[in-house]
């Protein structure tokens, strides 16, 4: 049944893409076994069922008629100069980076993907020898269960709906029009138009519980001009540091904070003062925590009554200091 | 994507492509498309019952015999169709967001390249594609990570300095670099460590300092570890403690190996924490102190006590110091 329904879509492209006219319905359905084999009603459903999966494969059916003058049935017809992939004029080294690309998945669906789109390109004459290179082998995976459908949902732009829940919240059920998916630090994010807020949100794959549902059409959105996902995603990255402060730093100690040193001067008795920048006092507060007695905070006092708070309560093993 | 639907996809790139590559053998084709010699069999039989008509140089031929005596493929009456379609959104973008990886973890000469690719790919797609994927890496000292990229194209030992977090120390050695990959969304190099005679993984943003040497690289007999569980898989002799979360210190559960023990009513949860070291466990405790707190073992307990206590000193000195 599948292989009989490939062959037939294979056939209607062919035919469609061969055909310099516009082809009515009745010589699409002359002209290939499965449609001519089917009862009128039959061929009606099958016929619409195939447009939608060309749609779904990305291929564009036009349609139109052959005479305007003569009231001719409406046709159908792939126009080859836009279904043909135009040349790309790729460089050796273009290629082989296209070709390293195609490595970099670690998901079968996107992988096949991608290698899809490299055979295009093989097919076209493009010779891709990736030892052209040395670089970087890095991968992208995805362990999240409602990525594929993320996926599916922002390449097609159709409307969503699924529960969301963070960690020891009740989950709610949300809206969205997504725009794009986002990976930082090895965790996938879907950004888009909150339906239910009125703006735009971001929120991670891993706290979307069961499945995704979809409530619209595929392209019954728009993406607004412009729209970058770094952007859209920008709460997700650390802001710019400005506040000054100065630490005393055993010697060799604390190496994440000596990697933001701007000066350090040597104190005697085994230890530096050590000027950063930082952007949260919390983020600070807590990192220098973690060195115990091998980082003190000179300055800011702010900052210094945070270490202490954190210092005190891991004394206590309290649970009680406010971040 | 349906089984049906990519095996449309395949053959319509399968039949530019034979037309472009004849007498390719069938092992290759199937290399190159990623898939089975008996899909692609299975696809060449499909294929032969399809054209623009239903009569003999209508439909798509093969040499059978070449195909069942040599394994490989001559196709026939295909010149129809001597183009493969466009690359579809989807394709695009699964290529796109892959190049921005690779873009991420590139460095000099190499960015140009990518860039100019990625321009290209994209006109060819279009924008739905671009814009709706991507993919953040944390930013490297460029100087490091160019004198990384640098050994490794020219075959260079590395002279490293390193800070190790975990026993909070900085350490010089020489590496001979293998590969550079990403994991968890960090840089990592792999390379040989002269001092540790053994592989050994250095992430890129804790490399202090890094100098290509004017010594060629060494081969050196060593299987790579298999990475493909991540870095920090729980074993029998992981260290683990038993920690008190307030909700402040949930968001912990998703970040690190965790075993859930129990949810009070009070919003407090009980759980396993799993390091890779005890040093590793004591540091995250005090990083989070007044919302993390050890319960097990007692050893753990103490030692962020005692440190935490140490560290409070330094503070009612200085402040002594201060009024003196």
């Amino acid at each position: 049944m599948a292989e009989r329904k490939t062959e037939r879509l294979m056939n209607l492209i062919f035919a469609l893409l061969v055909s310099r006219q516009y082809l009515t319905k009745d010589q699409i359905r002359e002209s290939i076994a499965d449609y001519r084999e089917s009862t009128p009603q039959a061929f009606d459903r099958k016929f619409e069922r195939d447009k939608e999966e060309l749609r779904e494969l990305g291929i564009t059916v036009e349609m139109g008629q052959n005479d305007k003058y003569f009231n001719d049935e409406p046709g159908y017809r792939i126009r080859r100069d836009e279904a043909e992939l135009p040349d790309l004029e790729l460089t050796r080294e273009e290629a082989a980076v296209i070709g390293l690309a195609t490595q970099v998945w670690e998901h079968a669906g996107l992988a096949s993907e991608s290698t899809t789109a490299l055979v295009k390109l093989k097919a076209i004459g493009v010779d891709v020898d990736t030892s052209v290179l040395r670089m970087a082998e890095p991968r992208l995976s995805t362990d999240e269960p409602s990525f594929d459908a993320m996926w599916d949902a922002v390449t097609r732009r159709v409307p969503i709906a699924f529960a969301y829940a963070r960690p020891g919240r009740e989950p709610m059920l949300r809206h969205l029009q997504p725009w794009g998916i986002i990976s930082w630090h090895d965790r996938w994010y879907v950004g888009g138009f909150d339906l239910d807020r009125g703006e735009s949100r971001i929120f991670r794959l891993s706290r979307v519980i069961g499945e995704v549902t979809t409530e619209g059409a595929p392209g019954s959105y728009e993406i607004p001009e412009g729209t970058v996902m770094k952007d859209v995603a920008r709460e997700l990255f650390p802001p710019e540091p400005e506040e000054a402060a100065v630490l005393r730093i055993r010697r060799d100690r604390g190496q994440s904070l000596r990697r933001l040193a701007e000066k350090v001067t040597p104190l005697g008795d085994d230890l530096d003062e050590v000027e950063i920048r930082y952007s949260s006092r919390w983020e600070l507060a807590s990192e220098v925590a973690s060195y115990g007695p091998d980082v003190v905070v000179v300055s800011p006092p702010d900052v210094r009554a945070a270490v202490v708070q954190r210092l005190t309560a891991a004394v206590t093993g309290s649970l009680e200091v406010g971040a | 994507m349906s089984r049906s639907r990519q095996q449309v996809v395949r053959m319509l790139a399968l039949v530019p492509y034979l037309q472009g590559n004849d007498g390719v053998p069938v092992n290759e084709v199937a290399a190159e498309f990623g898939v089975s010699p008996k899909t692609i069999r299975d696809d060449l039989k499909l294929l032969m019952y399809t054209g623009t008509g239903e009569y003999a140089g209508e439909l798509i031929d093969f040499d059978l015999t070449a195909l069942e005596r040599d394994g490989v493929v001559h196709i026939r009456d295909a010149e129809f169709m001597t183009r493969p379609l466009r690359i579809s959104t989807r394709e695009g973008a699964a290529l796109i967001v892959a190049l921005r990886t690779l873009r991420a973890s590139a460095s000099g000469l190499e960015l140009t390249v990518i860039d100019s690719a990625l321009a290209k790919l994209e006109s060819a797609v279009g924008d739905t594609a671009s814009t709706s994927v991507d993919v953040v890496l944390d930013d490297v000292d460029p100087t490091i990570h160019g004198a990384v990229v640098e050994a490794l194209t020219g075959g260079k030992r590395l002279a490293l300095t390193y800070a190790t977090v975990s026993r909070d120390e900085q350490t010089d050695r020489d590496v001979d670099p293998r590969r550079l990959f990403t994991e968890q969304g960090k840089l990592y190099l792999e390379a040989w460590c002269l001092k540790a005679e053994d592989l050994r993984f250095f992430r890129l943003d804790r490399i202090v300092a890094a100098d290509v040497l004017a010594i060629d690289a060494e081969p050196h007999d060593a299987t790579p570890r298999d990475l493909s569980e991540g870095f920090f898989t729980v074993g029998e002799q992981t260290p683990f403690a038993v920690v008190d979360l307030h909700p402040r210190a949930h968001w912990l559960t998703e970040y690190y190996q965790v075993d859930l023990v129990s949810q009070g009513e009070d919003g407090v949860w009980r759980a396993k924490l799993y390091g890779a070291d005890w040093s590793w466990l004591r540091r995250l405790v005090l990083r989070n102190a007044g919302s993390v707190t050890v319960i097990e073992p007692a050893a753990l307990r103490e030692r962020v006590v005692d440190d935490a206590r140490l560290a409070l000193e330094a503070y009612d000195e200085a402040v002594v110091h201060k009024e003196s």
